[in-house]
């Protein structure tokens, strides 16, 4: 089996893969990172978003690979090493952006890709029409535009 | 589910020709995409083992292929069923019609076709433009074969 | 109120793990030496299985095993049962066919399983299923209820696939009351047929430790210790002390994830097969085809008024499809969870509903959120809407003069309202609404060439499911009380274990919440344990929003029991009698004294036992209930929905949602408010987006997430959500539940803001832009003339 080398969360990491290996299994399986979730086979759902060299990326449709060499953050990479959370998080939590928590850690990943692409100050349109790759089924997303709005000014200080 | 599809190629050979080729079981077998297999139970009955990709779907389909209402040299009725295992199925039939025009022969087509299972969960808005391309390349393959081999 | 006591809106503790990415759901979890399953399912809609072949995919690299139905039933697992019965207008019961977890003779709808392939990886599961050999022969199959009593019969039990022909009313008083009616309004209805997803997919991991002969099964079920007694005591797999359920963190059910189906009685009795754990996680395709669906019916209703607009009478005939099989609750959710709702909020002397339900060749339909209820509303609140724009009623005052205003009162339905006041949400629901706005902004949007409409429902339902001898009486196989446990540590912490189950409830912030408030300890020192038969007593697990009510009450009692012992405790260490003992925010006085002992000494004092003998007092502060509610409890209030729709395209944008609510008391009003927003969400994809297509053949249409349509964050706005509350009288706190209103309430003020735009009642949900828009191109030639 090809071997594969990426870094993740700070972390150098190798392993050997099949060809059709996914970057999701890989997390997963290989690193036991189970934070990043799959929610679907189409590529539509947006629970295993992660970032690829600093881009968000649906980790179920990313072969692991093709991430040779690529910079992986996840959802468990996010908080500071002494434990204090990351703005986006605490947004999540202090805005009631979840629920089931299933979805979260895509919702989060995406967020931030969300700040990266427009900046800190998010009106609510630019929020709802840029989380189109990710389902909720619980929050009827209300909360999570709020918590998005929040996590992105905090993030500015 | 079902879908339909109809068009027509024009072949620049006899009718008698292309009626020929329609029944010779080495140009089908060269001629259908992803053709691994087409063995001849008898003059109208083959077996045949085909691999297709229809979006996510990728399935190896094993299944018979029939020739009924033959009407040398105007045309005939080709049927099918193919058992893609966990992929699902497909089964369908296209009626051919050969008209003699000048400068050769017009073929005819007019397929239904059904499929089920995964095929057409997920494949299912893909499958008509899959079914197209598929038919396409079948028709440019066999439209390749009334030509002297070119150097 | 203290900052983290009941009413306040505490932010909730689970987060932290799922933030961070820490969850641990069923798939997470990894067992040494786990082999993971794939399930050969059928692509037809109904098929003879004549024969499997599973020699190529045994010889497949990593195949642990392949086994087929053939070899479940010689093993004898017992099949898959409903649990609730219902009879017939003739007395009948209803006809419950054969449900083997993994079919051997025949199958009934594409996703059926026959076989399942378990293999060291899931790339090697998978490459093996694809060799597996199926012969089918093909039979004809019926996917549309509609056509299911002339159909090929299905179940040799069930002649014209006829399950039940249930009633419920007075149909001769019914008819006097339309005999006399001065109007009568008509309406053909269809409940689309949805798909749950939960986003996480259902998954089952199982374990058998020869060595104690116990299984463990690891599921996403929002009631693990049911799932263990109907596979103990149905499916026979292991006798219930041999079995342990754990249902870790589970990613939304929304009751998707209360059945109990095939794929774990086949992990269980496969993993005692090959020797090791087994595990299976549901793909999205699969979801679609196995998960079960809900809705589903095809109602013909009307509504007979007096010329005031005063409702005399309402009758109904529903054909309810349960799809192949009975799933666990199916029979009783178009019956007694559907009828006995049919009186609305209104006072409505004579009520009449009969329901066909039927099988077809489509994935089993059971319980989706709101369950019956959203079917019921839809039926109600479109009757009276369409009735008062019939008689050129104002649809706000057709509903005040039916309003039901004095309780308790009996509907003919069965339901016995214990309290409400229906009047105070409509106001101010119109009130936050600004429904005095909306002519203005009517005007406003036709100069943008867009039609405005607004839709008002005004919901009722019946939860906090359930006084366990009424649904007995009903047909119920089992209670539906709740399950305690207050366990008091010697160091003062407090663990409650929980029936309750929480899949995105937020129960292990909203119960420590009615804990750190009653024992006066903070908030930090509670625990909430649930999802493990091992551990909590017995539950009946989380659906119906019944958590709130029920489960919470039962806490509650194990709690006054806590708080009695305790005393017992506080009366030895202070020197004082019993009776002398008060106890107020954490802390035991002797009344009329300054002597006192806080909540921690105390609880020292119960496990040290240095101050009572063992026969005054037993050691110890544990406390176990169940809690037996009296009645449903009836959450019921006001949403109203504004809409735009572009002539052009069609398209309906949702410009302003008004929902304002009676839940009783409020625990935790962020996670009510939560709560209310993803019911509403659900509702919305119901009414504008969702609907599973079945082919005639019955070929799944809409079965990925490309096709099946649910709600983005771009579909909706972002809500206006307000409160009454009237106190539930039935449960200690006064709760009555909040996890299904907005699924109940929303499409029918969806479906009622769209046809008040459009000018027509001709309208089917859900109402995609070219549903709406074939609607205006109808309407056009009325609106011309």
């Amino acid at each position: 089996m090809p071997a594969v080398s990426m870094t993740v969360n700070g972390k150098p990491v190798s392993g050997e893969v099949e060809a059709r290996t996914l970057l999701v299994q890989f997390l997963r399986e290989n690193l036991r990172l189970t934070g990043t979730h799959v929610g679907c086979d189409t590529s539509q759902c947006g629970a295993c978003v992660v970032h690829i060299n600093g881009i968000a990326a649906k980790s179920c449709t990313t072969l692991a690979l093709q991430c040779e060499g690529a910079t992986i953050t996840t959802i468990e990479g996010l908080a500071a090493a002494d434990g204090t959370l990351h703005p986006m998080q605490e947004a999540f939590r202090d805005n009631h952006g979840l629920q089931c928590g299933y979805c979260t850690p895509g919702m989060i990943m995406s967020a931030l890709d969300i700040v990266r692409r427009n900046g800190n100050e998010l009106d609510e349109h630019t929020i709802r029409e840029q989380l189109d790759g990710n389902i909720c089924r619980c929050t009827g997303y209300h909360n999570i535009v709020k918590a998005i709005a929040a996590g992105a000014k905090t993030m500015a200080r | 589910m079902a879908m339909t599809m109809t068009g027509e190629v024009m072949l620049s050979a006899t009718r008698d020709v292309v009626w020929a080729k329609l029944n010779d079981a080495e140009v089908l077998k060269a001629c259908i995409p992803g053709c691994e297999e087409l063995n001849k139970n008898s003059d109208t009955e083959f077996q045949a083992v085909a691999v297709t990709k229809i979006g996510p779907v990728k399935a190896r389909f094993k299944g018979k292929v029939q020739l009924t209402d033959l009407d040398p040299p105007n045309g005939y009725r080709i049927s099918g069923e193919g058992d893609g295992g966990v992929a699902g199925f497909a089964k369908g039939g296209a009626t051919v019609t050969l008209a003699e025009q000048e400068g050769g022969t017009l073929l005819t087509y007019n397929v239904e076709a059904q499929i089920g299972g995964k095929l057409a969960q997920l494949g299912q808005r893909l499958v008509n433009g899959a079914a197209k391309k598929i038919a396409d390349e079948f028709f440019k393959n066999f439209a390749a074969t009334m030509q002297p081999a070119s150097a | 109120m203290s900052a983290t006591g009941i009413g306040a809106a505490v932010r909730r503790k689970e987060d932290i793990r799922f933030i961070t990415g820490k969850g641990q759901y069923t798939d997470d979890v990894i067992r040494p030496g786990e082999t993971r399953a794939v399930f050969v399912r059928s692509p037809h809609a109904r098929a003879k299985i004549k024969r499997i072949d599973t020699a190529a995919a045994k010889a497949m690299p990593g195949v642990v095993g392949v086994l087929t139905g053939a070899e479940l039933a010689a093993d004898k697992v017992g099949g898959l049962i409903c649990g609730w019965m219902i009879h017939s207008k003739d007395g009948s019961p209803m006809k419950m066919a054969p449900h083997p977890a993994l079919a051997a003779e025949t199958v009934n709808h594409v996703g059926d399983a026959v076989a399942v392939v378990i293999a060291e990886t899931q790339a090697q599961a998978r490459d093996a299923a694809e060799k597996v050999k199926v012969d089918y022969e093909l039979l004809p199959a019926v996917s549309d209820p509609a056509k299911a009593k002339n159909g090929p019969q299905i179940h040799g039990v069930a002649p014209k696939n006829t399950i039940y022909e249930w009633s419920l009313g007075d149909a001769k008083a019914v008819d006097s009351a339309f005999a006399a009616a001065k109007h009568v309004t008509k309406l053909d209805i269809v409940n689309n047929r949805l798909v749950p997803n939960a986003i996480e997919p259902r998954a089952a991991l199982a374990e058998y430790d020869s060595g104690t002969d116990q299984l463990t099964l690891w599921n996403t079920s929002q009631n693990p210790h049911v799932a263990r007694l109907v596979i103990s005591a149905f499916v026979g797999i292991a006798p219930e002390h041999k079995l342990r359920v754990i249902a870790p963190d589970v990613g939304g059910g929304f009751g998707s994830k209360i059945f109990i189906y095939p794929e774990e009685v086949v992990c269980l009795w496969a993993a005692r097969k090959v020797k090791r754990p087994v595990k299976w996680t549901a793909e999205r395709h699969e979801s679609f085809v196995t998960d079960a669906h809900g809705r589903d019916h095809i109602t013909h209703a009307e509504l007979a008024l007096d010329e005031h607009g005063k409702i005399l009478g309402l009758r109904a005939k529903t054909i309810a499809n349960l799809g192949a099989y009975m799933s666990t609750f199916s029979s009783s959710v178009p019956t007694y969870l559907y009828a006995t709702l049919l009186s609305g909020q209104y006072d409505i002397p004579q009520i009449y509903c009969e329901v066909d339900a039927v099988y077809t060749n489509t994935v089993p339909v059971d319980a989706y959120r709101g369950a019956g209820r959203p079917e019921a509303t839809f039926v109600v609140e479109r009757l009276v809407e369409v009735a008062a724009r019939e008689m050129g009623i104002d649809p706000a005052d057709i509903r005040k003069r039916n309003f039901i205003k004095a309780f308790p009162h009996q509907t003919p339905v069965i339901m016995a309202y214990d309290a409400g006041d229906y009047n105070a949400s409509l106001k101010k629901a119109m009130d936050l609404a600004d429904v005095k706005g909306f002519n203005k902004r009517k005007r406003e949007s036709a100069r943008h060439g867009k039609l405005r409409g607004l839709g008002y429902s005004t919901y009722i339902e019946a939860c906090g499911i359930a006084p366990s001898q009424a649904v007995g009486s009903l047909g119920a196989g089992v209670g539906l009380w709740e399950s305690a446990e207050v366990r008091v540590n010697p160091t003062g912490s407090v663990e409650v274990l929980t029936g309750s189950h929480a899949h995105g409830q937020g129960h292990e912030t909203t119960f420590a919440q009615l804990v750190s408030e009653r024992l006066g300890i903070p908030f930090e020192n509670v625990s909430i344990v649930h999802g493990d038969t091992d551990k909590v007593q017995f539950g009946m697990g989380t659906y119906g929003s019944r958590s709130g009510a029920v489960g919470m009450s039962a806490i509650v009692k194990a709690l006054d029991k806590v708080e009695a012992k305790a005393k017992k405790v506080a009366a030895h260490m202070l020197e004082a009698a019993e009776g002398d003992i008060e106890f107020k925010d954490g802390k035991f006085t002797v009344a009329g004294t300054d002597k006192s002992a806080a909540f921690g000494d105390v609880a020292l004092n119960a496990y040290i036992a240095h101050k009572f003998s063992g026969q005054e007092l037993e050691p110890g502060l544990k406390e176990t209930s169940f809690y037996d509610p009296t009645n449903f409890t009836f959450p019921a209030g006001c949403h109203i929905c504004e809409v735009e729709v572009d002539t052009e395209t069609g398209k309906t944008e949702i410009v302003n949602w008004t929902a304002v609510d009676d839940f009783g008391t409020v625990i935790n009003p962020m996670i009510v408010e939560g709560q209310v927003h993803g019911g509403i969400a659900q509702g919305v994809g119901q009414a504008l987006l969702e609907g599973v297509v079945y082919d005639k053949d019955g070929q799944l249409v809409t079965g990925s997430l490309m096709d099946y349509t649910m709600p983005r964050a771009h579909d909706l706005p972002s809500f206006k959500v307000g409160t009454t509350e009237t106190k539930s009288p039935s449960n200690p706190l006064g709760i009555k539940g909040c996890g299904e209103a907005g699924a109940i309430a929303a499409p029918a003020a969806v479906i009622n803001a769209i046809t008040d735009a459009i000018g027509s009642e001709a309208l089917t949900m859900p109402a995609t832009a070219n549903t709406v828009w074939t609607a205006l191109q109808r309407a056009k030639p009325r609106a011309a003339a």
